[in-house]
Formats: C-alpha cells, structure tokens, sequence
C-alpha cells in the first residue's frame, strides 16, 4: 500500500507555471503603415483580450497580430509607478497581486466605461507606432458585441471621432470576421456559428452571407463564469488555501487541463471508478509556504509570546501581593497601638478607638489582630517564593502542547475519500513543539496539491448545463435547437451543413465531439451535418477582420466616415457581410461640455442636444 | 451639425495634447489634469472641450443602465436589440449533481440542502463548517432567504 501510493504521488503532478506577461515593446510603424493610402488599423476589441495590429496590403501580410493584450488597466500602487498614471495591458506583469484594483473598460461583453476604453486605445496606438500629428490618420476596423445597444456605440464613435480623429471606423463581429476566414471567400455562405467567449456563447445563423439577427441568441456565460466556478470549487474543496488558488491558476487549468466529457453523465461514471480516478486526477501543486492554517507565526514565535505573557503576569501578581501587604502591615500597627492602650490603662482612648474600628470589645480587638498578622507572614513567605520560583520558571516553562494525532494522506480505495483526503490532513492543526525537534511526519507536497478530477470536466461543462452555477438560460444544446425551430426545415438543413465553433472558449479538447453528439440527438434521423472548428479559434477574428479590411478598402459603402458621424449620429452604422444590422433609430446626442460649461446647468442637456440636431 | 473649429484647434495642438483629452474624459468634478508625459507626437485629436456624451454625472453608466434606457426607445416588435438575443430559460428539467464531487446526486441532506452521491460524502458533509456549506449553496444560487 505504502509502496503503490508513493508511486502513485508522484504521476499527474503538475506545478503551476504563473506566467507574467512581458511588457509590449513601442514599435516602429515601419514601412508598412505607411502606404499611399493609409492602412488600416485591425482592433479585435475582446474583453478577455485585445488584439491589434496593421492590415497590410502586399505579398506578405504579416503573421500575427501585432498587439494582444489582456483588456484590463491598473492603477500603479501607492503612486510608486514613477507616475505614469494607470498602467494596461501587459505592462502590468502578473496580474494576481493588482486583482482588485484592475478594471476593464467592459461590462460583460460592451464597453461602458470609454475612459479606460480610451487607455486601451491609447496604448494600442502608441506601442503599434502610429505617429500622425493631431490625429490618428489611418481607417480603423472595430470589433462590436452582437447587437450592441446604440448608446454604446455612439460612445465609441465619439471616442473615434471627436479624439482621435480618424477618417473612417467599421464596426463588426467578431464571429462573424472569424467566419469570413474560415469560409472560401467567393461563396456566399449560409451557417450557423456557435461563438463562445471569455463572458458570453452566442449562436448566431447567417443566411445568404448575412446575420440574421432576428434568430441570435445569446447564453451569459463563457470563460470568466467557468474561471469563477472552478475556483469556489477549489476554495470550498481547500479552504488552507484560499489565497493560493487565484483567478490567473484558474484559468491555466482551464485552458491546460480540462476538457469537454461527450457524454456527461458517462464521463461521471467513469470517474467513479478509483483506478480512473487515480489515473486522471490531476494534482496541481501549488508552491510551498509555510503559512499553515492560517498561523502567521512560527511555533518558536509562539513560544515567545506565551512566556513573555506569563512573565508579565507574574509580575503583576508580586506587585499586587506586595501592595496588599504593605496595606495590611498598616492596618496591624494600628491595631497593636490601640492594643498597647488598652495594657497602658488608658481606657477612654481605648474605647474611643475601638469605636472607631467599629469594634465591641477587646478580645474582637485580640482576633483581628492575630487574623492579620497570619495573612501578613503568609503573603510575606509568598512573596519570597515568588521571588525564587520565578527565575526557575523561565528557564524551561514550555506552552502547553496538545496532543495530536498526525494523519498520513493515503490515497485509500475507497472512491472520493481521495477527494476528501487533502481536508483531513488539513484539519490536523500543525504540532506545537520546541522549536528544536523534529517536523511534522505527514507528506508536505500532497498538503500543497490541489487534487482536480471532476472538476476539469465540471467547470467547462457549465455552457452545456447552465443551471451548474444555478443560471436559468437554457444552455448551448437546447438554444440550438430552439434556433433552428425558427427555421422551415429545408433552411435548417441549409444552416447545419456549415457549423462553425469560434472563440477562444471553444478550445476545450473535445469540444468538437460534443457538438456533433448534440447535433446528432436533436436533429432527424439518418439527416447529416457538418461542424468545424475554427483553424485558430482566438485570433481568427483578428485575422477574419484583417481580410475584410484589405478586401474593402476601396469599397466606400461599408465604412462610417466623419460626415455620416456628423450627419447621422453616434449610432449609425453601415451593414456589410460582418457587421450587426442596422436600426435606425435616432438617440438624443448628449450634451456637449461646452455647451454644459456656458449653460452651468445640468437640465439643459437634452434640450441643447434636441436643439443641436436640428441644425 | 457643424464643428467649424476643429480643425482650428487641431492643428493647434501640440504636446499638451494629452491634458486636454484627460479634460474631455473625466467628469466636470474631476478637472484635476493629469499630464501624461507622451512622448509620442500627438496622435491624439486636442479635445475642444469635446463632446463628452453622458457625462452630466461623473460616473459611467453600467451595462443594466444602459440597457434600461435602451428599452424606452422606440423599437418596432422585429427589431434585434441587446436584450431581444438572450437565450430563453431551459424548459427541460436540471439534472441534479453532487455538490462535493459532481456525480450524478440522488440524495440531498435536509439539514443543509446539499446534494450527495454516496456515504462517504454524506458523512463529509456533515462535518463541513458552515461557511463552505453556505458557499456550496451560493455557488448553485440556492441559498434561500426564508429560513
């Protein structure tokens, strides 16, 4: 037993890497931004991610976007960041230690908050090199939510227009680029795309190469719910280690050890099973500290404290003591004066005194004083043994220990007891010895491992299952059918021909297989279709977007330019094959500032924008 | 509607560029400039003060916010809109899960409503502390406020 679990502990350990992010280096434009037309500037606008970069015409596009980072700013701590304000991105290094002081410009999967909206962009522009004066000179290709609401819209229009000044912007989705990508581009194509990403799944059908925004239909969930589960998962399941199982180690076991189960309930069963447990569980360890339950303190700091409390207490007792005696001494020789009258004769003083004392007659007198003179020699003799006794004390006191029991955490056959085992050493508080004996007997790196078996299929699992985390929506299967109901069979039919998996949460091994058991159990029998996964699932947005741009420059019906900006509002938007449909409904423009700061008054807003669209 | 001095000011614009822009993004209570030391050449449009939409208070408005003012306009029974696309509620009934360890729950303990497989779970969870029982709950939204 003792030999299998050795061997045993030591497959399936994997430590965490922690990756930090390297800082972007500011790069030079290069000949490529500089054409004789002016290029285009590709932004997958992500709430997980950023990714920007050049759509460069020519031979050779360039491979990767030049830019990814992760959407989100920090502060700097305590000012010490030689001042340079909020820092993005991965300037920020390891994002754990800023966790509650980061902020995105994102609200699920909109931005609302266009000042940090404008830091992203700021720092896109600078580390990609753009280097026009007064503006930034080059068409902008934008990614949107699905149905964006037009306030948003209109926010980030002006954000494009009235601070950067670019010419033109084109705003799409992301999914839809990713499609555009993916598919031979002299097809007009019909599918259905299943877009899952790091806060919500959308399904989205295109028919005749166009949304069919009526039929969309969007799940809330996506990495960061999946991120989230699996870490109060792992607290609840270790609460010894909450501060070590953060956000950023979810979301590497998501991406490197987890995986899609085809048959859900199957998978469980097999999990049941100890041997396969044993085989598949995955022990992430997590580096070693010697904060042990939560005691801040070694046991030798402990020790300390506790004498230096003793001492104090003694000391306070021998003061007392002494007080107290001296009080009592008093008192005594006042009672051995009045005693001394009483043998002297002087019998009116003596019973004046006695009155005084409150006292009846002399013999009282008598046994008071032989009372208070016992307790005097008793405290004085205390007092010395005090005295003694507390230089022996403090040699050698030693804080009481308890006595505990030390658990071995042995893998035992029993099925989940393996699950249970990491809690029980943890529930044996550590053994409180003088410092300068042995340690602990129990094995320290199964205490710092984090067993993660069910959970790996548990926490992607929750777009297929929502009502896991207690959502009400229904989830990816039961939404895709729902959808193709909308649809006369022979369009049904047409959309599931051309299934495409997109978004960086699709790439759960497989995730492919589930889909196509999904689509197999909902549609007629003997009928066929076909899923694909995007050949890069993250950046293929990015890429998507870069064809179109460099297949559209010269076409001027798609782009939004400054005048249709000005003419048409912040929500306008021109329709192509990747962008949302188009309603055309007008906002109230908000007020400008300088009309609020001439007018000092906020009820003017809405009149002054009302009155401002007219003209 | 027109902005004549745009381009004027534009122009105009030079290093200080980003004070400006700082100006136009914060609210009107926030004024306190925060000079950026860009070393870049300004490619960012000097703000004329600019237009900073919805910024009557100095907050921004968040997703449900915006969302409810999106309701109240003017939309045709058609029209795809931010909340017209989110997914409809299940229909068919949730399998139940063990709270523990995932599998397939046929027995839920009455004294804390949570959901076991086998018993050796069920005696592990008699024994969790309250605030992991709270926090299995809460992470199936089933935590009830009637006691």
């Amino acid at each position: 037993m003792a030999a299998a679990t050795a061997a045993g502990l030591a497959t399936n350990v994997f430590p965490f890497r922690d990756a930090r992010a390297a800082p972007d280096p500011v790069l030079e434009a290069g000949p490529v931004a500089h054409g004789s037309l002016p290029v285009p500037l590709v932004l997958d606008n992500g709430s997980f991610q950023a990714r920007a970069g050049w759509a460069c015409p020519g031979p050779d596009p360039g491979p990767e976007p030049r830019l990814q980072f992760r959407a989100v700013c920090a502060r700097g701590r305590g000012g010490a960041r030689g001042g340079a304000g909020p820092q993005v991105g991965n300037a920020l290094g390891s994002l754990e230690p800023l966790r509650w002081m980061l902020r995105s410009p994102f609200d699920r999967n909109v931005p609302v908050n266009l000042e940090l909206q404008e830091l992203l962009l700021d720092y896109s522009f600078q580390h990609l090199g753009v280097s026009s004066q007064g503006c930034v000179d080059h068409p902008i290709v934008l990614t949107e939510a699905v149905c964006t609401p037009l306030y948003s819209r209109q926010m980030m229009s002006e954000l494009l227009f009235e601070c950067y000044g670019i010419p033109k912007v084109a705003y799409g989705i992301d999914s839809l680029f990713s499609f555009y990508h993916n598919n031979p581009k002299n097809m007009i194509s019909s599918g259905l795309i299943i877009s899952s990403g790091y806060q919500c799944t959308h399904i989205l059908p295109i028919l005749e190469g166009r949304l069919d925004a009526r039929n969309c239909k969007r799940i809330n969930l996506g990495g960061s719910q999946a991120a989230g589960y699996l870490q109060r998962l792992l607290q609840l399941k270790y609460p010894g280690h909450l501060a070590a199982i953060t956000l950023s180690r979810m979301e590497e076991i998501l991406h490197e050890h987890s995986y899609i189960a085809e048959d859900y309930v199957e998978e469980l069963q097999k999990w049941r099973c100890p041997d396969y447990y044993e085989n598949n569980v995955h022990k992430m360890q997590l580096p070693f500290s010697s904060k042990l339950l939560g005691s801040t303190l070694t046991s030798e700091e402990k020790q300390e404290r506790r004498q230096q409390q003793l001492r104090r207490l003694q000391e306070l007792n021998a003061r007392r003591r002494e007080e107290k005696l001296q009080l009592d001494q008093e008192r005594l020789d006042r009672l051995l004066y009045v005693q001394e009258l009483l043998e002297d004769g002087q019998m009116d003083q003596f019973h004046k005194a006695l009155i005084e004392l409150n006292m009846d007659s002399p013999e009282e007198l008598q046994s008071y004083i032989q009372k208070l003179s016992a307790a005097v020699e008793q405290a004085k003799q205390k007092i010395l043994q005090a005295e003694v006794s507390l230089e022996v004390d403090v040699v050698d006191s030693k804080p009481e220990t308890p006595d505990l029991e030390q658990l071995e955490p042995s893998l035992e056959d029993v099925e989940n007891i393996n699950d249970f085992e990491p809690l029980f050493s943890e529930e044996t508080p550590e053994v409180e010895k003088p410092v300068a004996t042995v340690q602990p007997v129990f094995n320290l790196a199964a205490y710092h491992q984090l067993f993660v078996g069910t959970e790996r299929i548990r926490a992607p699992e929750i777009i297929f299952q929502p009502s896991l985390i207690g959502e009400e929506q229904a989830g990816i299967a039961e939404t895709l059918q729902y959808i193709l109901d909308r649809y006369p069979k022979d369009v049904q039919e047409l959309l599931v021909q051309n299934v495409l998996l997109t978004g960086g949460n699709m790439m759960y091994p497989g995730m492919k297989v589930r889909i196509e058991k999904e689509l197999l159990e909902m549609r007629p029998f003997q009928s066929s279709f076909q899923v694909q996964l995007a050949a890069n699932p993250v950046l293929d947005a990015w890429y998507g977007a870069r064809d179109w741009a460099l297949d559209h420059l010269d076409n001027e019906d798609v782009w939004i330019t400054r005048k249709d900006y000005e003419e048409k509002g912040g929500g306008y938007l021109r329709e192509h094959c990747a962008s949302n449909v188009y309603v055309p409904i007008r906002l109230p423009k908000q007020a400008s500032r300088s009309a609020e700061a001439q007018a000092s008054g906020k009820g003017s807003g809405a009149s002054g924008g009302g009155a401002g669209e007219q003209a | 509607m027109v902005k004549p001095d745009v381009q004027g000011i534009s122009m105009d614009g030079v290093s200080e560029n980003k004070m400006v822009p700082s100006d136009f993004s914060t609210g009107p209570m926030e004024k306190a400039a925060k000079p950026l030391p860009f070393k870049d050449p300004n490619f960012v449009h000097s703000g004329h003060g600019g237009a900073v939409a919805g910024k009557k208070n100095r907050t921004w408005k968040n997703l449900k916010q915006i969302l409810a003012s999106e309701r109240a306009l003017p939309w045709q029974l058609n029209d795809p809109n931010y909340f017209s696309i989110d997914a409809p509620p299940s229909f068919k009934p949730a399998k139940k899960y063990s709270d523990v360890s995932g599998l397939l729950a046929n027995y839920t303990d009455p004294q804390s409503k949570l959901r076991f497989s086998t018993i050796e779970e069920f005696s592990y969870i008699r024994r969790l502390p309250s605030d992991v029982v709270t926090g299995y709950l809460a992470l199936r939204k089933a935590t009830s406020i009637v006691p």
